[in-house]
């Protein structure tokens, strides 16, 4: 007898790979510039056979503006979801978000000196993934060798982000009020319009790399929660393991934080719809979370740049749609464990 | 398999050493308890034995080679250690648990194939809990967690499984079904080391026993050996009688505690020679080389020996003569095997301890 549980099943997995798909066909058309659906489908069908598509400004806005801005939305949405989903299974704990060991505040603080600092768009992000990154090696550094629990490392975690955040008042103190930080403001509450083509060269490789070495891992991440004897017990490396995990979560949040600024509640939200639905195995729970989380933010985005005629930050959508959501499902389904 | 431990020591950096003189050895079929007050180091000592604490001096070998040079996989296919049943347990079916023993035989970036899933069907067949396999292990008694816990560890098909405390926080009925899953892992081949708060466990269900003391070295030896009045007296400060308990087949060792100990007197060394005669049923023959070999071990005791094959049960009469606490650890090695009935009186007195003139 072979047990399918713990893995998708075919009809999930179709369901899942579909709906950012589905969810990205249906954003292309939605927008200032109202697009039908007919014409999105001749369009794409026109760029894959090299024949002539719909006139310039359709084609321009479809493949210029909300393409690049469509793909940025989707890997944001499963960067931060898979991020989320490791925290919370490395540390146990229920309440982890890809936030938890400082990366989020780390790169915030260096997009706002980027601003503050007048780079362009490319050193922001520079400077925000290598701030990102030494938040996270601080954090390693104040936990090693003496008392490692796991909890040691959450404290200081969130020691260093709220270090990272004052740095953030610090520097948003330190700008020119007319035009910085302003800038520095809507920075921080995310946002998806910088997307182009040259901003995805430089933050998609990361974040597709880290998913798919945890993918691969997929059936060890499940020994994460286990106790640490437990899990040294299983002949697996288990300091390598975490650590590896680590790594590909921080490398995923500081590159989205890169790009688009802090976005919240996608890394709580949508791993925790995944274990409602589909348990803790990690072979269901990083694809569905991949999917879903792509697919949740490609629609909370198009929702972000087509309710009003002034974009509204992302972070406050994701939280104003996703709280309720959150708690309808919660209700429903008795609850969530890790 | 053989396991060995060679002079163990063990400290903490900068602390005082918890561990000091450790030795002991085990093959496979064999039961060693590990015993000791709270803070004498049995927990660490487990993990100093496999490996996850390094000892300060001393080895441990398994089939002669140290434990620190084999690598974790091919370690932790070797042995396997089953967990206290503690309250917080990831929500992963049981079926999905069972499957994480095979870790050590999955490689990092692979997924279970079809034999990990047979091996986890077996375990838990093995240990009687298949109809358990897609509850939730967030759902589970303490004693189900328990013997889930078991069955992850049997998935590695190890050869070598370690115990912490494997009956403490049960019930009655739930602590004899995991003592009695062990003593039957143990009499299919696998050796097992299990710590325990329970002298009396250790009497009735190790082979071999190791006694901890603060700040001393372990002793360790035959269970009825170490497992007396005078050492639990010495290492818990306990005055405490160990006495058989009569059942209708068996005479089971039981500890019974009585009071903490002063600096009391102690009994006197009971060296007196004692007539006893011990009677012996089995279901079959199979034991009857094992008896032998005992028997033989003990030739000093012989007094004399009758066996008879009667309603299908193999019987033996067998008259001895010695310390009682030699004839104790000769039934107590006797009461181990498999589909076997011991029991043994003692002579009231001695009766002038001469052979009668023909």
């Amino acid at each position: 007898m072979r047990r399918r549980e713990g893995r998708l099943s075919v009809l999930w997995t179709m369901v899942l790979a579909l709906l950012p798909v589905a969810a990205a066909l249906a954003a292309l058309g939605i927008g200032r510039i109202q697009i039908p659906p007919a014409d999105v489908v001749k369009s794409l069908l026109a760029k894959l056979s090299g024949s002539p598509g719909l006139e310039e400004l359709s084609e321009k806005t479809l493949w210029q503006l909300r393409m690049p801005r469509i793909i940025l939305a989707a890997l944001a949405g499963a960067g931060l979801s898979v991020a989320g989903c490791a925290f919370q299974s490395l540390f146990a704990n229920p309440l982890a978000t890809p936030d938890t060991l400082g990366v989020a505040s780390g790169a915030s603080f260096g997009a706002a000196l980027g601003i503050l600092l007048g780079f362009k768009m490319i050193g922001i992000q520079l400077t925000s993934l290598a701030m990102g990154a030494s938040a996270v090696a601080l954090t390693w550094l104040c936990v090693r060798g003496r008392g490692r629990g796991l909890s040691t490392v959450v404290l200081s975690g969130i020691m260093i982000g709220s270090l990272f955040s004052a740095l953030v008042s610090l520097v948003k103190f330190a700008a020119d009020a007319e035009s910085q930080l302003p800038a520095i403001t809507y920075w921080l509450m995310g946002g998806l319009d910088k997307a182009n083509y040259k901003t995805l060269a430089y933050g998609a490789p990361p974040i597709l790399l880290a998913i798919v070495v945890l993918w691969l891992m997929r059936w060890r991440m499940n020994l994460l929660p286990l106790s640490d004897d437990e899990a040294r017990s299983s002949g697996v490396h288990i300091g390598a393991l975490r650590t590896v995990t680590v790594i590909c979560a921080t490398v995923m949040t500081a590159s989205v934080v890169s790009m688009c600024g802090q976005v919240g509640w996608v890394g709580l939200l949508i791993p925790h719809m995944c274990r409602m639905k589909f348990g803790s195995d990690h072979r269901a729970l990083i694809p569905a979370s991949v999917c879903l989380g792509a697919a949740f933010m490609i629609c909370v985005d198009t929702c972000a740049r087509s309710v009003s005629a002034a974009e509204i930050p992302v972070s406050i959508l994701t939280a104003i749609i996703g709280a309720p959501f959150f708690i309808v499902l919660m209700r429903r389904s008795g609850g969530w464990r890790l | 398999m053989i396991l060995k431990v060679e002079n163990g020591a063990f400290a903490y950096p900068k602390g005082p050493e918890i561990l000091r003189g450790v030795n002991f050895d085990l093959c496979d079929g064999e039961i060693l308890s590990i015993l000791g007050p709270n803070g004498a180091g049995k927990t660490t000592l487990l993990r100093c034995v496999t490996g996850m604490l390094r000892w300060k001096t001393g080895r441990c070998l398994l089939d002669g080679e140290d434990i620190r040079e084999i690598s974790p996989r091919r370690l932790w296919r070797k042995m396997a250690y089953v967990p206290q049943a503690r309250s917080a347990a990831p929500a992963y079916s049981v079926f999905q648990t069972v499957l994480l023993g095979r870790s050590s035989r999955i490689g990092s970036f692979s997924t279970p194939k079809k034999e990990d899933y047979a091996a986890a069907e077996r375990a838990l067949e093995r240990l009687d809990i298949a109809a358990l396999a897609d509850k939730n292990c967030t759902e589970l008694s303490g004693g189900e967690k328990q013997m889930v816990l078991i069955a992850r560890a049997l998935a590695a098909e190890p050869e070598l499984l370690i115990f912490d405390e494997p009956e403490s926080n049960l019930d009655f009925k739930n602590q004899l079904v995991v003592l009695d899953t062990m003593t039957g892992l143990a009499q299919s081949g696998m050796a097992c080391v299990f710590n325990t708060h329970y002298p009396a466990h250790a009497l009735q269900r190790s082979h071999k026993a190791l006694l901890l003391k603060k700040g001393e070295p372990g002793i360790f030896g035959r269970s009825p050996d170490v497992v007396t009045e005078a050492q639990i007296r010495s290492a818990f400060g306990v005055n405490a009688v160990v006495r058989p308990v009569e059942t209708g087949s068996q005479e089971l060792l039981n500890v019974v505690p009585l009071s903490i100990s002063g600096d009391e007197n102690k009994t006197e060394e009971q060296d007196r020679q004692i007539l006893a005669a011990t009677a012996v049923i089995m279901d079959s023959n199979r034991a009857s080389e094992q008896i032998n070999a005992i028997l033989h071990a003990y030739s000093h005791l012989l007094v004399g020996r009758m066996g008879m094959r009667r309603y299908g049960a193999y019987i033996i009469n067998i008259t001895l003569r010695g310390a009682e606490s030699e004839i104790r650890a000769l039934t107590h090695r006797l009461t181990l095997l498999p589909g076997i009935s011991v029991k043994t009186t003692f002579a009231k007195d001695d009766f002038g301890g001469k052979e009668p003139e023909s």
